[in-house]
């Protein structure tokens, strides 16, 4: 092909990618399109239910709370429930709040309480007569005798009740309630400690948003009709003051502050890189020959990334803008190759270089392409991501400088070891300095200290959660208690599971106590015995009032009760325990309606225990503590395991593919440097008592293919006995200067990677520096 | 959060009985004849709140007897009684159970000899009959004459005060509070709803300026 043409082809190829990709970034909605929800990180098949779970109810339950504390300086101790009444009036007049009620609204209580109270036959009887039977039948009594046993037990239970704290306040609902139902579930419910509506002067508003809080209409929309419905509250109680907290809170500071990271990073990052390139770089301005061939690698990439992936995570973007590290290397590698003869075609230049390039290349693409197959979608992402904006990067490097009349980037040869200076004292030196690295390489890495926590992914916010909280403090929140979901296909099995959990929890922490919102509900088999066990108990009514007048009763005063017993003894409750777990789904509104889903899809308990929140619940027990970070730490060591799995056989195959391309000296040569450099940088933070997470490794599969150009790139000129490149010194340097810059940051994932790269790269520019000394004879 | 217990326990308060206080019935000084219009300032009074609303610290052992419309006989709980004037009262029940009970300025705490606590329900209601306690067990005069009428007779040494709720909301609540005693000595305290429905402490054994001591202290107070 002439030469004219072969650049007017290379242009127009570029020129029509750019385009393509540019036209269909831009028709992207990238706020949908990317996430900053780290729950995204999970997969959205993932198997375990509960994991499932705590991701719907972590979405689009819990995340959609808004906390409001309402103060007043000018009335210290008294809270200010009139200026909290209206700021709750103005909220739900806001179209993007469902609900909004002030904590203590009796009137919303009351309503529930007579509720349950006047429904008590049916949701509580039932759970209380199965108990009483499961009780009499561990006595071996004969079944004729349960009725005579139930009516002494429960004038006992009355009898011992009267000592209570409780009893004095109770004692007209005894009158109705002499079986103690309403009371019974009451007492068991309030075993936890909980702050109040008022306590310390405060007015609390509870309220829930109709959009994700994660997403932008959940965060900067919803913070002006805050600040709307506050301004009316303003008006008419100009003293008070107001404090709250929510994901959206969370969610937009964390965005605000991955977003000026990635603007910091990559100023940096291109400062760093600039700096290194003026001191091996003759003619800087010629480096802006490199930018075109790093915009298209990162254009092709965000595209195939976006076009591939429904939604992506914003640290894929976050690590891939490393990528430019890599796509520099194969730009340096054509540019500052020097040209046989002065005049050298484009092409002939490019054909001697391709084999290294492709294989140095194609072999980092296969090591990405393995992560593909990661079950954890970050690392897909990030795997593809890179994957592909590598090729883009070679393609685009090739395509580039064909353009140029000569491309030639003269670089400055000082500070290279040449093998002039090989003394056979340096090189005792470096065999030793060798032998040392392979003793580190060998026994650090064992002594590594594994540890993920997803908290790290994101920079700490220390006010944000002071005030979250001590706001939840307020709420009655009690941060050393625990908190379950328990769930099941239906409302039936949800509850038959939460039975099984309470007794669970019972049998292991007898001292504690457990409050749910599904004790109000009776099990499926409870429910439906409920008819033939009132039928068993027709000597009830007079043998129970006996037994209160044993007991120092006025038996007669509980004629309320009677009457009320003998109309469920004639009409018992009955019809489909989905009526009855629907009917209490009804009565239930505001921050109660939270505690349960009684209409599926998901079927699931909340549950609260006085005791902290065990570490693991048995499977079968279909349970699952609601502190997810902990379940998804555990999940992300999983995903550290696959991962390192992946990584292990992407390294194989890279060496694999190093064999089949090189002899097999060269190919020895090429595999020790990038694994050699890996493990001896393991080594290093091994001794040194460093705890690694997911991230290190992902940066250790980086730093390993960046390493693997290198001793691919050096590996003629090793054969050769000269020094290698000045563009592998450049490279290396680069990159190991936009990846410490990462090191850095502030988010101590992206500095776990940065670091461990920037080491690596570090060690294999070395290795591919001093090897060829270490082994050179005189 | 627990709204769900403080629901349920809102919903037991709701379920109390509407009926108004009988203190009459009781025998308790609530006619006119017995009104106080001024305590803070009547010759026959002034001296007994002073001194009984002097910051001490108090321990004494009781004996409370709840009467109830359906019992024949008054439960009787026994225990030991502290009032610490800037933490408030703690009951700590003996018999029949090992109980402490905690009201202050926060309002109402149960403790069991575990070492759990249950909070009351801090809604309108409770508070208004914790605040009422509190004040009453101060002998914060201005804070009371808000919510209650004071009501005082007295024979020879002995002399009884009657609290009654302005409103009959308060009233539904928590009755007639009344307090009576011999000398400067405080013997009982009452919380009379009905004459079938009520609360009697009797205090004896009564130590004041009590040092507690800081385990004392966390152990009986919150």
């Amino acid at each position: 092909m002439e030469p004219r043409r072969q650049k007017a082809t290379a242009r127009l190829i570029l020129i029509a990618f750019a385009a393509l990709c540019i036209g269909w970034l831009a028709c992207l909605d990238f706020a949908a399109k990317i996430s900053t929800n780290v729950l995204d990180l999970i997969p959205a098949a993932e198997q375990a239910p509960e994991l499932a779970l705590i991701r719907g109810f972590a979405n689009d339950v819990q995340a959609r709370v808004m906390l409001f504390v309402v103060e007043d300086p000018a009335t210290p101790g008294v809270p200010p429930r009139a200026a909290a009444q209206r700021l709750a009036e103005e909220l739900r007049r806001q179209p993007l709040f469902a609900e909004a009620v002030v904590m203590g609204d009796e009137a919303a209580q009351n309503a529930l309480g007579r509720q349950i109270y006047e429904h008590r036959f049916e949701l509580l009887l039932p759970a209380w007569l199965g108990r009483q039977h499961r009780a009499f039948a561990a006595t071996g009594q004969p079944e004729a005798k349960f009725s005579n046993w139930l009516a002494e037990r429960a004038a006992t239970d009355l009898e011992a009740f009267l000592s209570r704290p409780e009893a004095a306040a109770m004692q007209d609902l005894a009158l109705s309630d002499p079986l103690l139902l309403v009371p019974g579930l009451a007492m068991r419910s309030q075993g936890l400690t909980s702050g109040g509506a008022g306590a310390g002067g405060h007015a609390l508003v509870w309220a829930r948003i109709t959009v994700s809080p994660l997403a932008e209409a959940g965060q900067g929309p919803v913070f002006a009709a805050v600040d709307s419905a506050f301004a009316q509250v303003k008006a008419t109680h100009p003293g008070v003051r107001l404090r709250w907290t929510g994901i959206n809170r969370f969610a937009a500071a964390s965005r605000a502050r991955i977003e000026s990271e990635l603007r910091l990073l990559n100023a940096a990052s291109l400062l760093a890189v600039l700096a290194v390139s003026c001191i091996f770089v003759r003619r800087i301005y010629k480096l802006l020959h490199l930018m075109p061939v790093i915009a298209l690698s990162l254009l092709g990439a965000w595209t195939i990334a976006t076009l591939t992936f429904e939604r992506l995570h914003i640290l894929v973007f976050v690590i891939g803008s490393l990528l430019a590290g890599v796509a520099i290397d194969y730009g340096f590698y054509i540019f500052m190759q020097p040209s046989l003869t002065p005049d050298e075609p484009y092409l002939s230049k490019l054909r001697r270089l391709l084999k290294p390039l492709l294989a140095s290349c194609l072999t980092t693409v296969i090591g990405f392409s393995l992560l593909l197959f990661s079950e954890l979608p970050l690392i897909r992402q990030i795997g593809l991501f890179v994957g592909a904006g590598l090729l883009c990067a070679l393609g685009a490097a090739m395509l580039y400088f064909a353009q140029l009349e000569r491309p030639q980037l003269e670089g400055r040869e000082w500070g290279a070891l040449g093998p002039g200076r090989a003394t056979p004292w340096l090189q005792r030196s470096l065999r030793f300095l060798f032998g040392g690295a392979m003793a580190v390489a060998l026994v650090g890495p064992w002594l590594l200290h594994w540890r993920d926590d997803i908290r790290e992914l994101d920079i700490p916010s220390p006010e944000l959660h002071a005030n979250e909280a001590e706001l939840r403090s307020l709420f009655g929140e009690n941060p050393d208690s625990g908190v379950y979901l328990t769930q099941g296909s239906s409302a039936a099995e949800a509850r038959e599971h939460l039975e099984e959990f309470l007794a669970d929890e019972a049998k292991l922490a007898p001292k504690s106590t457990a409050a749910s919102l599904g004790l109000v509900l009776p099990t499926a088999a409870d429910w439906q015995a409920l008819g033939p066990r009132l039928g068993e108990l027709r000597d009830f009514a007079p043998e129970f009032h006996e037994a209160l007048e044993r007991h120092g009763f006025l038996a007669d005063s509980f004629q309320p009760f009677f009457v009320a017993w003998e109309q469920v003894q004639r009409h018992p409750p009955d019809g489909a325990y989905e009526g009855l777990a629907k009917s209490l789904d009804g009565m239930l509104s505001g921050p109660l309606a939270l505690l349960s889903n009684l209409h599926g899809p998901n079927f699931w308990f909340l549950t609260m225990t006085s005791e902290p929140e065990r570490v693991a619940v048995p499977p079968a027990l279909h349970t699952v503590g609601t502190s997810q970070l902990q379940s998804l730490n555990t999940l992300f060591s999983r995903y550290r395991w696959s991962a390192l799995r992946l990584s292990l056989i992407g390294l194989a195959l890279v060496i694999g593919s190093v064999f089949a391309i090189y002899p097999f000296r060269r190919g020895i040569r090429i595999a020790l440097i990038p694994a050699g450099s890996c493990f001896f940088v393991f080594g290093l933070l091994g001794l040194a008592g460093s705890t690694l997470n997911l991230f290190n490794l992902l940066g250790a599969f980086l730093g390993v293919c960046l390493s693997h150009n290198y001793a691919i790139f050096s590996s003629d000129n090793a054969s050769a006995g000269t020094a290698p490149p000045v563009s592998i010194r450049l490279s290396a340097l680069c990159t190991a200067a936009s990846f410490g810059v990462l090191g850095l940051s502030r988010i101590p994932v992206i500095h776990a990677l940065g670091m461990t790269v920037a080491l690596i790269v570090l060690t294999a520019l070395m290795a591919v520096e001093l090897e060829s000394l270490a082994r050179r004879s005189r | 959060m627990n709204p769900f217990a403080k629901t349920l326990g809102l919903c037991c308060g709701l379920l109390l009985a509407a009926r108004g206080a009988s203190a009459a019935d009781a025998n308790l000084p609530v006619g006119p004849e017995t009104l106080l219009a001024d305590p803070a300032h009547d010759p026959a009074w002034r001296e007994l709140f002073v001194r009984l609303a002097v910051s001490k610290t108090r321990q004494s052992q009781f004996e409370e007897r709840r009467y109830f419309s359906f019992r024949k006989t008054p439960v009787i709980l026994q225990g030991e009684i502290r009032i610490v004037p800037d933490r408030g009262l703690s009951l700590r029940y003996l018999k029949p159970e090992d109980r402490i009970m905690i009201v202050d300025a926060q309002g109402l705490l149960m403790r069991d000899d575990e070492g759990h606590e249950r909070v009351a329900p801090a809604d309108s209601r409770a508070r208004a009959v914790t605040d009422a306690l509190v004040s009453v067990l101060r002998f914060d005069l201005p804070s009371l004459e808000k919510s209650f009428s004071v009501h005082g007779r007295s024979d020879g040494d002995a002399w009884t005060l009657a609290f009654v709720p302005r409103s009959a909301a308060l009233a539904d609540l928590v009755g007639v509070l009344a307090v009576s005693g011999q000398g400067f000595v405080l013997e009982k305290i009452e919380l009379v709803r009905t004459p079938s429905q009520r609360i009697e402490i009797l205090i004896s054994h009564t130590q004041e300026d009590v040092i507690f001591s800081g385990d004392v202290l966390d152990r009986f107070f919150r």
